[in-house]
């Protein structure tokens, strides 16, 4: 087989033209996301946004990550979203809002984005890019071409990917696991069905009662 | 320290027994009764018999260590108690204090005697007893110690023993203004005593006399002056010099014997003593000295002006103590110790005299003081008379009383000792105190008894007829004595003591004969240390006795004419009516010195009170504690204001920080 | 081997600050629960494409292990999150966070 590796080789205007069009889709749906009136469309909004972010990866040569971007983003997370939806969808009153408490914060919320971005900018033309001393941790050898991604020994692979979180970082995806467990049980607890506790529930709320009310009589005494 | 270090015991009796009597008087008072006057008497004699007994022990001298400079030490030291390592307590009996317990006890227990009489049947009887032996233990404790704190002890016990026995009938408010009057100047000066103290205590590091005395040479002229300064502020206070005499005439408020004791034997002299007691100090101060004998002088003159216009017989016999312990201060001032110090002892004897014979007056005629409403009393009242003449005589320097000796060798003195404005000023009163006292002997004694004559055509000012009965009937004595409407021969009590006071009256004055060779000059050998006299002053001491003569016998000329004449007497009411009338503003109000007082100090302390009390308190510093208490919540309602519970600007607040934390590594660089 | 990116580092960075800012924005903007959620999806990834861009021009995997761990814990945290809202929001009137203010002192 061959191999076109990349080495030192500038990339062709091909790269350069899907970069500037990703960005664009990716600032167009962040800003359709934070923008749009019902939620379901913001969901709709942020599915076209991880669709784009996906490319982006690929275009960076991770293609493994892009691929559980689309797996793990757009296919679980924001089914979930639309499950939350579809759930307070069916309440009292669907996603309606009370009075604007903090009507003024607009001004100050962008100012502070806007020395944000300020400051983004200043870094990165006055900051150098230092190149880390470890250059390379991973045993691949050469760059992936578009139709060869999966072969071992290619960056960004899934060969090579796998290599690196078991053996290196090892503790990071241990704890990582544990982290996605105490996800589990505390959403379990939370939204969970409550009937088994409601008899103990009510003792709580009126022994949470009493107590109130004895602090109070204490207090006036 | 002064005087020779041994066990006398007799000392601490005499210093010890009129305490035990007063106590006894206090807590057994009511049974005690009547018995409580002659156990009184009795403490007083056996002080008495034992000051007597330890004349020997007060007079002894004994050369002290050629080690040591050259030191005679004089008297008696009897160590008390040790109160720091350091300081210790003790008695010192040297013929200073020798001469001053001696009239203390003395005079103090004829006038005890005389008080039997006077107060019997009030009805505090055994408290009177009880006050009186107090203040005796008070003023012994003052000339005894040998320590300026033990002195100072005595001073405050005094002060507090003449406001008990000047406002003793408490009921008259008159009586307990004067009290506290009296309390108040004393404590004034003895805040200069404590200021004396503290500096002296600074430089010498020591309390006792003899201690202080050796090393006053480390205070420098500044530090020395302040002492003698401070110190004077506390005679003038309990001697009643100017500007602190006011209190002394008011004082006559107390019974009769009481201001025979205290307010003319013993209580005001307490100044003198502690001048001549501290006569180290003074000597090496000229300062000090000329201010302590200038105002000695001004205030005999002062006291003699103001006594010539007065009509309360006690009030002339108080301006006339004034005076004369003006006379007293001027001599220890200008550093006559010998004969201030004599001439104390001769005013104790005329002066008790005068004030027991006073009380005859006022004992006879119940309880009238004013001397316009006196008059003819020569004839009722002889014994009485009599005693008053002499006591007359003797203050005004006859020859051959014993006033006579003692004054000279004052004024003599000042011209001795280089102030020949003090030496005039101290002629001129003794001509003025001829007159008044004569004037005083001659409305009394002469003419015809005016008791009977309204008070309005005698010109006194008609009291309400209210506050006159109820000050007459409040504190007075209990039961009246039958028939005391009219003039009546006094008890054997009263007159037994006045009697004896007529001996020294005449004859104490005779101690200072012979000069430099006399007894007293001997008996005070090695006391003071003299100066030596720089220059031998133009005017002898013959020449000066024949001036004081001339004037006096002006005074007694001049008060004859204008009350002791045929014509005088018989036109008495008009005159005294006149007299009363016309007498200048300056002269009634004391030259305006209590108003000036009143407005100075007075007046200031109830602004400052009241400036304080509803201004600086409640608004400056409850206001400091409100406002600590206001800024707090302040400051809480402030951050309060950052709990809204938004989430939204919680989230804000976030954002924030991380855009604070990301702007400080964008521009620092994160090196 | 050295990574060549078809554009120059700074636009990533820029773009990845933008994207991010754009989350900021919407999470204090808005007051739907939901949409401050996805928001905050938003700026995890805004990260992680910063992450994989560093990760190409070093050549280092550490990149994509991390931008994964990123994914992870975004999901954990998106479910609970989630759950949260439910539990707050499920009999309330208005599905507003600003009605959550029992914190208010």
């Amino acid at each position: 087989m061959a191999w076109r590796d990349f080495e030192n080789a500038a990339p062709g205007a091909g790269w350069m033209i899907a970069f500037w069009i990703l960005a664009i889709v990716l600032i167009a749906s962040a800003m359709w996301v934070i923008s749009a009136s019902k939620p379901v469309y913001s969901v709709v909004g942020l599915l076209v946004h991880f669709t784009a972010l996906a490319f982006m990866f690929i275009t960076l040569s991770a293609e493994f990550l892009a691929a559980i971007q689309i797996i793990v983003y757009s296919g679980a997370i924001l089914v979930l979203f639309l499950f939350v939806i579809a759930l307070l969808s069916s309440g009292v009153a669907p996603f309606s809002a009370g009075p604007n408490r903090l009507p003024k914060i607009g001004i100050p919320a962008v100012a502070l984005i806007l020395i944000a971005l300020g400051a983004t900018v200043y870094a990165t033309a006055h900051v150098s890019l230092q190149t880390p001393a470890v250059i390379s941790t991973s045993g691949a050898r050469m760059l992936s071409t578009v139709g060869f991604a999966g072969e071992a020994d290619v960056f960004g692979s899934v060969a090579d990917f796998g290599k690196a979180l078991f053996t290196v970082h090892l503790l990071p995806f241990e704890i990582t696991a544990f982290i996605l467990m105490v996800a589990v049980i505390g959403v379990i607890l939370l939204a969970g069905d409550q009937t088994p506790y409601v008899a103990s529930r009510k003792r709580a709320v009126a022994v949470q009662r009493e107590l109130r009310e004895a602090i109070l009589r204490g207090g006036e005494e | 320290m002064l005087g020779v270090d041994g066990s006398y015991p007799l000392i601490v009796a005499l210093w010890l027994l009129p305490l035990a009597g007063a106590i006894l008087c206090w807590v057994f008072g009511p049974q005690l009764k009547q018995v409580a006057g002659w156990l009184a008497c009795t403490a007083m004699g056996a002080s008495f018999v034992l000051t007597l007994l330890s004349w020997q022990a007060g007079t002894q001298t004994r050369v002290g260590d050629s080690n040591v400079a050259a030191t005679n030490l004089l008297g008696a030291h009897q160590a008390l108690f040790s109160w720091l390592p350091g300081f210790d307590f003790g008695l010192l009996l040297d013929p200073l204090s020798l001469i001053w317990a001696f009239i203390i006890t003395g005079v103090g227990f004829l006038i005890h005697v005389y008080s039997m009489g006077y107060m019997y049947g009030d009805r505090a009887y055994a408290r009177f007893f009880a006050y009186m032996n107090f203040f005796v233990f008070a003023m012994l404790t003052l000339v005894l110690s040998d320590n300026f704190v033990g002195l100072l002890v005595g001073w405050g016990l005094v002060g507090l023993a003449s406001y008990f026995l000047i406002g003793f009938w408490f009921e008259r408010p008159s009586a307990v203004a004067a009290a506290r009057k009296a309390f108040v100047i004393n404590v004034a000066g003895d805040v200069g005593i404590m200021l004396a103290i503290f500096i002296l205590f600074a430089y010498t590091r020591s309390l006792g006399f003899g201690d202080v005395f050796a090393n006053a040479g480390a205070l420098g002229t500044t530090a020395l002056l302040a002492v003698c300064v401070c110190l004077f502020i506390g005679a003038a206070a309990k001697s009643a010099q100017i500007p602190l005499h006011t209190w002394l005439p008011d004082a006559m408020e107390g019974p009769t014997p009481v201001s025979a004791l205290i307010h003319a034997a013993t209580m005001v002299t307490a100044g003198v003593y502690l001048v001549a007691r501290c006569a180290p100090l003074w000597s090496q101060s000229p300062k000090a000295q000329l201010l302590v004998g200038t105002i000695g002088a001004l205030t005999a003159l002062m006291g003699a002006i103001l006594g010539t216009a007065q009509w309360d017989i006690k009030r002339i016999l108080a301006y006339s103590t004034m005076s004369q312990i003006g006379y007293m201060i001027m001599g220890v001032g200008v550093g006559a110790y010998e004969g201030g110090v004599a001439h104390f002892f001769t005013h104790a004897f005329f002066k008790a005299q005068l004030f027991l014979g006073s009380g005859l007056i006022i004992h006879a005629l119940a309880n009238e003081q004013d001397v316009r409403r006196m008059g003819g009393l020569a004839k009722k009242l002889p014994f009485a008379f009599w005693a008053m003449t002499i006591g007359v005589l003797a203050i005004c320097g006859i020859p051959g009383f014993s006033g006579f000796f003692s004054k000279d060798q004052v004024i003599y003195g000042a011209l001795q000792h280089g102030h020949p404005w003090l030496y005039a000023i101290g002629i001129i009163t003794a001509g003025i105190t001829a007159y008044y006292m004569f004037r005083m002997l001659l409305v009394t004694f002469a003419g015809e008894y005016r008791g009977n004559v309204a008070p309005g055509d005698l010109g006194m000012s008609v009291p309400k007829s209210a506050d006159a009965e109820t000050e007459a009937a409040a504190g007075t004595q209990a039961e009246p004595h039958v028939g005391d409407t009219h003039a009546h021969a006094p008890g054997w009590l009263m007159a037994v003591p006045v009697g004896i006071l007529i001996v020294p009256t005449v004859l104490a004055g005779w101690l200072l004969f012979g000069g430099e060779h006399s007894a007293w000059a001997q008996f005070f050998a090695g006391q003071f240390t003299v100066s030596v006299l720089q220059n031998i002053p133009p005017i002898s001491e013959g020449i000066t006795t024949l001036i004081v003569l001339v004037l006096v016998i002006a005074g007694i000329a001049i008060a004859w004419i204008r009350y002791g004449t045929e014509a005088a007497r018989s036109n008495a009411v008009v005159r005294l009516r006149d007299e009363s009338v016309r007498m200048p503003g300056v002269l009634v109000h004391a030259f305006y010195v209590d108003a000036a007082i009143d407005v100075l100090f007075v007046r200031t302390s109830k602004f400052l009170g009241a400036a304080f009390g509803e201004f600086l308190d409640p608004q400056v510093i409850d206001g400091a504690v409100r406002g600590a208490v206001t800024s707090a919540s302040l400051l809480g309602s402030l951050v309060r204001w950052l709990q809204t519970g938004l989430v939204r600007a919680y989230a804000f607040i976030l954002v924030l920080g991380a855009v604070c934390l990301l702007a400080y590594y964008a521009i620092v660089g994160a090196h | 081997m050295s990574g060549v990116l078809p554009v120059a580092i700074a636009n990533y960075i820029s773009l990845s600050a933008i994207i991010f800012f754009i989350g900021v924005a919407g999470v204090l903007l808005r007051r739907n629960p939901l949409i401050m959620l996805m928001s905050i999806e938003l700026m995890w990834n805004a990260a992680n494409l910063l992450f994989l861009a560093f990760a190409r021009v070093w050549l280092n995997n550490a990149g994509h292990v991390f931008a994964f761990l990123v994914i992870t814990v975004a999901a954990a945290e998106a479910a609970i999150g989630l759950a949260i809202v439910v539990t707050v929001f499920r009999s309330a009137q208005n599905v507003d966070v600003d009605e959550v203010r029992t914190l208010h002192g």
